[in-house]
C-alpha cells in the first residue's frame, strides 16, 4: 500500500511538472482572458510567448487524467475544460469530454452534466467517424451514462425521452442496448405530457420483444396490445418489485425518517390511469365495485376518483350511481355527417375548375383574334 | 454358353445406354485373355441381321464405326490383290482416320483388334511386294509413288502398335475358333466394370499400364502413344529442356481443331511425371489441369465424372507440391515464358513463379460439380453416387483456402471460402450431419487402402485407384516424388452453424461486395432454415439486401428468392402468419414461382422464349437435393393470405375501396367460386379453398379439418406444434369473421356464447374483440356487468354505403377533371400529364388512399396491394431509415463497411412500401412514416398550388 502510494506520489510529481507551465498559465485569469476563440493563434501564441508546446498540453491532459482517478473531480473537470480549447486532436478531445461528463457526474452537478451531455451528443453526431461501429458504441454509452443525470435531474423525464426518442438513439437501442427500453418506458409512463409517444414505444417494443422484455415492458403490451386487464394488473406488481430493486429508477428519498421512492408512486399512479383509460375506451357500462377492486381502491374513493376524472374532463361519461356503474358516453362518427364533409368541397372546387376553364378559353380566343 | 450370350447380347440392345456401356468395354474385354473385339463386335453386328433377334435395327454410334473400319479392311483386301497402291494409300489413310474416330467414341485408346489385323496384312503384302522386285518395276510411277509413301507411313505407324502387331502374329487364328467363349468371356467381365471404372482407367494413361500389366501382361496396345513423344529412350533419360520443349508444343497445340483432347490429357500427364524439377512439375500439373477443364468443350454439359475426379486430385496434387515447396508462388501475373526458372531444383532456395491461379480452379471444379448435379437425373443412383463426391470438393476447398490464406490473400481465400458456404447452407443439421458421418467412413477406407500401398506407391491415387493399382509399378515412376501433404479429409466442425459462422466472418471481412451479399443471403437461409426468424431477418433488413439485390446478377437473385421463401416457412414455423405472408407474397404475386427459385421451367403462355434464352435458364436450375418444396411452399403461401384475407374480405362487404392483402389468393377464390360443382379437395389450392369457405362461414371445426388433411404436412419437421398452432389461428379468424359478418345482426353478444363457439379461452376472446374495438374495426363495447358485447350498430345501411361510395366517386372524378385541365394548360403535353399524374396519385395516396373503386381500379389496386404488402417492407422502411441516417448499420460480427449498401440504391421495389407507411406495427421510425408521409403531403400540396397559380397567372 505504502509503495503504491509512492508510485502514485511520484508520478503526480513527474505529471505536475510537467504540466506546470500550461497550469500556471492557466489560473492566472489575465493570462487566459487572451485567449481567443481561434484554436490556432492560441496555440500559436502560446508557443511564442510562453514556450508553451503541444507536449505541456498533452501533459495538461494526462495530469487531469491523473487527477480523476485520485478522485479529484473539480479539478480534473477544470483541467479538462481548459484542455478542449486548446486540444487538436479530435480523439483526445472527446476523451476530453467524457472525462469532463463522468467529473460532472460524480460532482453530482446534473446542470452541467445535461450541457456536457448535449456537447457530446453533438460531437459524436457531428463527427464522421472511422467506422459506425465505434459510432454506434459511442452513442450507447452517452445513453447509459446519461441516465444518471436524467434520473436525478428535475427534467430529466423530459431529456430521456428527448434524447432516447431522437431516431438515432433510438435506433441505438434497437440494435446495441435493448435493455435500456425500461428506463424509456418507465418514463414514458410517468411522463404525463409525452402521451403521444407511447404508440411509436409500443411498437419498438413489439418489435424488439424477441430479444428483451421485462416486467415493465410486458405491461404496456399487455395493455395496449393485449387488452389483457388481468396481465396488465398483474405485471404492474411485477414492475413494483422491479422498479424499487433498480437503481436508477428505485432512488429512495428519505424525509422525515419517511424513506419513500417517489419514482414508484408516480408510476404506479400512472399506470393505474393508463389502465383505467383504456378499459373505458372499450366499455360501455362498468361496475364501480369492479373497478375499485382493480383499482386498488374502496369503493367510495374509486367512485370520488372517476367523478374526478369527469370534471378534468378526462373522460366521457357518468355514474349511475343506484346501479354502481360508470356509463361512457359513445361518440361515434355519424354518417351522414360523414358523406357532407366529403361533398362539401366538391362543388367549390367544380366551380373553380369550370372558371379557370372558361377564362382559358377566353384567352385562347382573345389570341386568336389577334 | 451361347444362350446366354445373346440374351443379355439382346438385352443389351433394347436399351441404347446400356448398349454403350458394354461396347465401351469392349476394347477392354480383352484384358483377360487376348480376346479379339473385332471378331466379336463382327458378330454382334452379324447376329443383328442373321440371327432372328427381332425388327430392331437400333445400332450404336460404336457399332457404325466397327462396321465402317470393317469394310475399309475389306477393300484394302481387294485392293491388295490387284495391287493398286494408290487406292491402298488411301484407304490406309481412311483407316486411320475412323481408329480416331472408333477411339473417341469408345472412350478408349486402344485398337481394337481388326486394326491390328489390318495393319498386319497391310505390312506383309507390303514386304512381300518389295521383295518382289519385278513387280516394282511393272508398276505406273504413281502407283509407284504411293508404295514408297505407304513404305514410309507404315513403318511409322506400325511403330506405334508394335507390341500389338506382335500379339497378332503370335496368334492369328485363335479368334476364329474362340470366338463364342471368348464373347461370352467378355459380356461378363464387361459386366463386371462399371463404366465410372472403364473411363477412369482410360482416361489415365499411367494407371492403364500398370492394370494392365498386371492383369496379365498380354494386351499392351496404343496407349503407349504418350511414350512416343521420347522415342526409343528411358524416362531416365530426359531432361528439363525436353520436357519444357514438349510441354509448349502441347500447349501451341491445345485449342486447335484437330486437337484430341483426350489425348493431350494424358500427354500432361505423362509429362508430369518425367517433370524434373518440382517446379516444372508442377507447371505440368496446371497444364494438365486446364486440359483436363477443356475436355468438355460444352457449356451445357458437364464434364465427366472420372475426370472430375481426377482433376481434383491433380490439383490436390499441385496443392502438395506447393506445400512442399513454399518457395513455388503461384500466380497469374509472372509471364509464363519469362525465364527458365523451373528449371531450378528443389533445392533451389529463391521464389520461383509459376502460371496458375487455384482459386479459378477450384471455382471451375466446382461448377462442374454443380453442371452435373444439374444435368443427372435425381432419382437415379448416380445422383446419389454424385452427391458423394461433395466431401471431397470439400475438402479440395478447405486446402486451397488454406493455401490462399497462407499466401495472405485474402480476397481469393474470401471467394473460396464462399464456395464451401454454398455447399453447407441449404443443409439442416441432420443432412449436414450424414455429410459429416459420409467423410468420415470415406476417409477410413481411403486411408485403410494408403496404408496398404503406401510402401510400394509414393504417388497420389484417391483411395480407389489405389487398391486397384499393382504391387508392381512398370510405369515410369515419377521424377519428382510427392508425399500427401495438405489433408485427404474434410474437417467438420460438428455443428453446421459452426462452420458457416467461421467460414462466413471470413467473408465479410474480406470479401467483395458481391461474395459477401452471397455469403449474407447463405447466412439468413441457414438461420431460417434453423428456426432462427429474429435473427435471419435482422440480417436480411441490416443489410439492406432487399434494396439492393435487383442490382445484382441472376444467380444472386436467384438466391435471395431461395432465402425469402426460407425466412417465409420459418416464419411460418414460429407462427407468425403476417411475417410469413409478406415474405412469401412476392414470389407468388407473378405465379413464376418456380422460375424464381430456378426449380423448373414454367411454362408461359403469353411469349413464347427463344432457345437461348431457355438454355440460360437451363443453366440456371438448382440441382434437385437443394430444391424447396413447392408444394409445402404454396401451402404455406396460401394459408396465411387466408388467414389474413378471409378477415379482410369480411370486414370490407361494403367498400370496395378495402385494400386486397394477397391478390393470387383472391383471384384463385374467384376461379373456385365460378365452378359449378366442387368435388373435394385433391391438390393444396383445393384444400385451401375448401377451408376459406368454411372459414368465411366461421365453420373452424372443418377448416381446421380439412388444412390438417393435407399431406404436405409431413414435410415438416415438428408437425404436432404447428398443427395446434394452424387451429388456434383458424379458431382466432374464425371468430373475427364471425363478428365482422354477423354483428350487425346482434343487437348483443355474449362473451361465454363466443368462447363456446370458438373453442377459445376467455381471455383470448376478450383480447381479440377489444383489440377490434380498438381498432374501430368494431362498433360496440363491452358491458361488463352482463359480459357482453354490445354493438353500436353503426354500419352503414347499403345505400349509405352507396352514398358514401358515389361521393368518394365524385371526389375522384373532380380529380381527373382538375388534372386534365392542368394537363391542357399547363403545357408539356402527353409526358407532362404522366408525371403529374404520379403525382397526383401520390397525393390521394398520402391524403389517406382514398381512391375510387372503379376508376383506374386497376393500377391503383395494383399500388395498394403493393403498399399494403404491408409489415416486412414496411418495417424495412423503419429500419432502413434509421440505419440510413445513423449512417451506421452494425452486424455485431464486426462486418464494418457494410454501410456501403445504404447509399445511393434508390429501389423502385420499395418505394411503394416507404410511402405508405403507418399502417403496420413495424413502424419502427418516426421519420420514415409518418414524416415520409408529412413531406410527401406538403410537397403534393405545395405542388397542386403551384399549378394552380400558374394556370391563374397566364391571364
Amino acid at each position: 500500500m505504502v509503495d503504491r502510494r509512492a508510485e502514485v506520489v511520484g508520478r503526480l510529481k513527474v505529471l505536475e511538472e510537467s504540466a506546470a507551465p500550461l497550469i500556471s498559465f492557466l489560473q492566472n485569469p489575465a493570462l487566459v482572458q487572451e485567449l481567443r476563440s481561434d484554436q490556432q493563434y492560441n496555440l500559436q501564441m502560446l508557443q511564442e510567448r510562453y514556450q508553451i508546446g503541444s507536449d505541456q498540453i498533452e501533459a495538461l491532459y494526462q495530469y487531469a487524467k491523473f487527477q480523476f482517478e485520485c478522485g479529484n473531480y473539480s479539478g480534473a473537470s477544470d483541467y479538462l475544460y481548459q484542455y478542449r480549447t486548446l486540444c487538436t486532436n479530435s480523439e483526445r478531445s472527446i476523451s476530453a469530454l467524457w472525462g469532463k461528463l463522468a467529473c460532472e457526474i460524480l460532482m453530482q452537478n446534473w446542470d452541467v452534466a445535461t450541457e456536457e451531455v448535449n456537447r457530446l451528443k453533438e460531437t459524436i453526431d457531428s463527427k464522421s467517424f472511422a467506422s459506425p461501429l465505434s459510432q454506434l458504441q459511442q452513442r450507447t454509452w452517452l445513453m447509459h451514462w446519461s441516465l444518471f443525470i436524467f434520473f436525478n435531474h428535475d427534467n430529466g423525464k423530459n431529456g430521456i425521452i428527448d434524447l432516447f426518442f431522437s431516431e438515432r438513439y433510438l435506433n441505438a437501442i434497437q440494435t446495441n442496448a435493448h435493455h435500456l427500453l425500461r428506463y424509456l418506458v418507465t418514463a414514458v409512463i410517468v411522463n404525463k405530457r409525452r402521451r403521444n409517444v407511447i404508440k411509436e414505444l409500443i411498437k419498438v417494443i413489439q418489435q424488439e420483444r424477441y430479444t428483451y422484455s421485462d416486467p415493465v415492458t410486458e405491461f404496456l403490451e399487455c395493455l395496449y396490445v393485449n387488452y389483457d386487464f388481468e396481465g396488465a394488473q398483474q405485471k404492474l406488481r411485477e414492475c413494483e418489485e422491479v422498479i424499487v430493486s433498480d437503481f436508477f429508477l428505485g432512488k429512495q428519498l428519505s424525509e422525515n425518517g419517511f424513506v419513500t421512492i417517489p419514482l414508484r408512486d408516480e408510476f404506479m399512479e400512472n399506470a393505474r390511469l393508463f389502465i383505467f383509460e383504456t378499459y373505458c375506451r372499450i366499455h360501455q357500462c362498468i361496475d364501480i365495485g369492479m373497478l375499485s377492486q382493480k383499482l386498488n381502491m374502496n369503493y367510495d374513493d374509486a367512485a370520488r376518483w372517476i367523478a374526478n376524472l369527469i370534471r378534468n374532463a378526462r373522460l366521457d361519461a357518468k355514474i349511475d350511481s343506484k346501479m354502481g356503474t360508470v356509463v361512457m358516453g359513445t361518440q361515434s362518427p355519424n354518417i351522414y355527417e360523414q358523406i357532407i364533409e366529403k361533398t362539401k368541397v366538391l362543388g367549390q372546387r367544380s366551380y373553380a375548375l369550370t372558371s379557370n376553364l372558361i377564362l382559358t378559353s377566353a384567352a385562347v380566343t382573345a389570341s386568336a383574334a389577334q | 454358353m451361347a444362350s446366354r450370350f445373346w440374351t443379355q447380347n439382346s438385352d443389351s440392345e433394347s436399351e441404347e445406354e446400356e448398349v454403350s456401356d458394354l461396347e465401351d468395354d469392349i476394347p477392354l474385354g480383352g484384358e483377360g485373355g487376348g480376346a479379339l473385339p473385332s471378331k466379336y463386335l463382327q458378330g454382334d453386328s452379324d447376329s443383328d441381321e442373321s440371327d432372328d433377334q427381332g425388327p430392331r435395327m437400333v445400332r450404336s454410334a460404336k457399332d457404325k464405326r466397327f462396321d465402317e473400319l470393317v469394310q475399309t479392311t475389306e477393300q484394302m483386301k481387294n485392293y491388295m490383290k490387284i495391287n493398286d497402291w494408290v487406292q491402298l494409300q488411301e484407304s490406309f489413310e481412311r483407316l486411320n482416320k475412323q481408329l480416331e474416330k472408333v477411339n473417341r467414341v469408345t472412350e478408349s485408346v486402344t485398337a481394337p483388334r481388326i486394326y491390328i489385323k489390318a495393319l498386319v496384312m497391310l505390312e506383309d503384302f507390303l514386304n512381300a511386294t518389295l521383295v518382289n522386285k519385278d513387280a516394282k518395276k511393272k508398276m505406273s510411277p504413281s502407283n509407284a509413288k504411293s508404295l514408297n509413301y505407304m513404305k514410309q507411313k507404315l513403318k511409322k505407324n506400325n511403330k506405334l502398335f508394335e507390341a500389338d502387331i506382335e500379339k497378332f502374329r503370335a496368334n492369328p487364328e485363335s479368334e476364329v475358333e474362340d470366338e463364342i467363349d471368348e464373347d461370352d468371356e467378355d459380356a461378363e467381365s464387361a459386366d463386371g466394370f462399371s463404366d465410372d471404372d472403364i473411363v477412369e482407367r482410360t482416361m489415365n494413361s499411367d494407371e492403364e499400364d500398370e492394370e494392365q500389366e498386371d492383369d496379365g501382361g498380354g494386351w499392351t496396345s496404343a496407349e503407349k502413344k504418350p511414350k512416343e513423344m521420347f522415342p526409343k529412350m528411358d524416362p531416365g533419360q530426359i531432361s528439363w529442356e525436353m520436357v519444357d520443349k514438349k510441354l509448349k508444343e502441347i500447349i501451341v497445340a491445345r485449342g486447335r481443331k484437330g486437337t484430341d483432347r483426350a489425348e493431350q490429357v494424358e500427354q500432361l500427364s505423362y509429362l508430369a511425371r518425367c517433370a524434373k524439377t518440382p517446379a516444372q512439375k508442377l507447371e505440368v500439373m496446371v497444364h494438365v489441369v486446364s486440359a483436363q477443364f477443356d475436355v468438355n468443350p460444352s457449356l451445357n454439359t458437364h464434364m465427366p465424372i472420372a475426370v472430375w475426379k481426377k482433376c481434383v486430385q491433380n490439383v490436390l496434387v499441385i496443392l502438395d507440391i506447393l506445400a512442399q515447396y513454399p518457395n513455388i508462388k503461384m500466380d497469374e501475373t509472372s509471364e509464363p515464358e519469362a525465364e527458365n526458372e523451373t528449371e531450378k531444383g528443389a533445392d533451389y532456395e529463391g521464389s520461383i513463379h509459376v502460371w496458375g491461379n487455384m482459386v479459378a480452379f477450384l471455382e471451375r471444379i466446382d461448377d462442374e460439380l454443380f453442371k452435373s448435379l444439374q444435368c443427372i437425373d435425381p432419382h437415379t443412383k448416380d445422383y446419389v453416387e454424385r452427391l458423394r463426391d461433395e466431401p471431397l470438393f470439400m475438402t479440395l476447398a478447405q486446402n486451397v483456402q488454406a493455401y490462399v490464406e497462407r499466401l495472405g490473400d485474402m480476397r481469393a481465400a474470401a471467394r473460396v471460402a464462399l464456395r464451401r458456404v454454398e455447399h453447407v447452407y441449404y443443409k439442416p443439421q441432420e443432412v449436414y450431419e450424414a455429410m459429416r458421418k459420409l467423410s468420415e467412413l470415406q476417409s477410413r477406407v481411403g486411408g485403410a487402402a494408403a496404408e496398404i500401398v503406401a510402401g510400394e506407391d509414393g504417388e497420389e491415387k484417391d483411395g480407389e485407384a489405389v487398391m486397384k493399382a499393382s504391387t508392381e509399378t512398370k510405369g515410369p515412376a515419377p521424377f519428382v516424388l510427392t508425399p500427401e501433404i495438405v489433408p485427404r479429409r474434410p474437417s467438420f466442425p460438428s455443428v453446421n452453424r459452426k462452420l458457416m459462422d467461421q467460414l462466413v466472418t471470413l467473408i465479410y471481412k474480406h470479401g467483395d461486395e458481391r461474395t459477401r451479399a452471397r455469403a449474407m443471403l447463405c447466412d439468413i437461409y441457414q438461420h431460417a432454415i434453423s428456426d432462427e426468424f429474429y435473427t435471419a431477418r435482422d440480417l436480411l433488413l441490416m443489410s439492406h439486401l432487399q434494396e439492393s439485390v435487383m442490382n445484382m446478377d441472376i444467380s444472386t437473385q436467384i438466391l435471395f428468392n431461395r432465402a425469402m421463401a426460407q425466412l417465409g416457412l420459418c416464419a411460418f414455423r414460429e407462427s407468425l402468419v403476417t411475417e410469413a405472408h409478406n415474405c412469401l407474397s412476392e414470389l407468388y404475386a407473378g405465379g413464376r414461382v418456380k422460375e424464381l427459385l430456378a426449380q423448373g421451367v414454367s411454362q408461359s403462355r403469353y411469349h413464347e422464349k427463344n432457345p437461348e434464352q431457355e438454355k440460360l435458364e437451363r443453366r440456371r436450375q438448382m440441382p434437385f437435393h437443394m430444391h424447396i418444396n413447392l408444394e409445402l411452399l404454396e401451402a404455406v403461401h396460401l394459408i396465411t393470405a387466408m388467414l389474413l384475407e378471409v378477415p379482410n374480405m369480411a370486414s370490407s362487404v361494403h367498400d370496395m375501396k378495402r385494400k386486397m392483402i394477397s391478390k393470387p389468393f383472391r383471384r384463385l377464390l374467384d376461379i373456385n367460386e365460378k365452378q359449378m360443382f366442387t368435388g373435394p379437395p385433391e391438390n393444396v389450392r383445393d384444400h385451401v379453398m375448401a377451408a376459406t369457405r368454411a372459414l368465411s362461414k366461421g365453420d373452424w371445426k372443418k377448416a381446421v379439418e380439412v388444412i390438417q388433411s393435407m399431406d404436405v404436412w409431413r414435410l415438416l419437421g415438428q408437425r404436432e406444434s404447428i398443427m395446434e398452432m394452424l387451429q388456434e389461428k383458424l379458431q382466432e379468424e374464425a371468430l373475427r369473421t364471425y363478428i365482422f359478418t354477423y354483428s350487425p345482426y346482434f343487437e348483443s353478444l355474449s362473451l361465454d356464447q363466443l368462447m363456446v363457439m370458438f373453442g377459445l379461452p376467455e381471455a383470448q376472446v376478450h383480447s381479440i374483440v377489444s383489440k377490434m374495438m380498438i381498432a374501430e374495426e368494431l362498433h360496440a363495447s363491452w358491458d361488463q356487468p352482463t359480459r357482453c358485447v354490445v354493438t353500436h350498430n353503426m354500419e352503414p345501411t347499403r345505400l349509405q354505403a352507396l352514398a358514401s361510395q358515389f361521393a368518394e366517386k365524385l371526389n375522384v372524378l373532380v380529380e381527373s377533371n382538375e388534372k386534365a385541365f392542368d394537363a391542357r394548360t399547363g403545357g408539356g403535353g402527353l409526358e407532362g400529364l404522366g408525371r403529374r399524374n404520379k403525382e397526383g396519385q401520390d397525393y390521394a395516396d398520402a391524403a389517406g388512399g382514398r381512391r375510387g373503386g372503379d376508376f383506374g381500379g386497376n393500377r391503383s389496386g395494383f399500388r395498394n396491394n403493393r403498399g399494403g404488402r404491408g409489415g416486412r417492407d414496411n418495417q424495412a422502411g423503419g429500419r432502413g431509415a434509421r440505419d440510413n441516417q445513423g449512417g451506421f448499420n452494425n452486424y455485431n460480427r464486426g462486418n464494418q463497411g457494410r454501410s456501403g449498401y445504404n447509399s445511393g440504391y434508390q429501389s423502385t421495389r420499395y418505394q411503394d412500401a416507404y410511402s405508405s407507411a403507418g399502417r403496420t406495427p413495424y413502424q419502427a421510425g418516426p421519420a420514415s412514416g409518418i414524416n415520409n408521409r408529412g413531406v410527401q403531403q406538403a410537397d403534393a400540396g405545395g405542388r397542386m398550388v403551384s399549378l394552380s397559380r400558374v394556370g391563374s397567372n397566364r391571364f
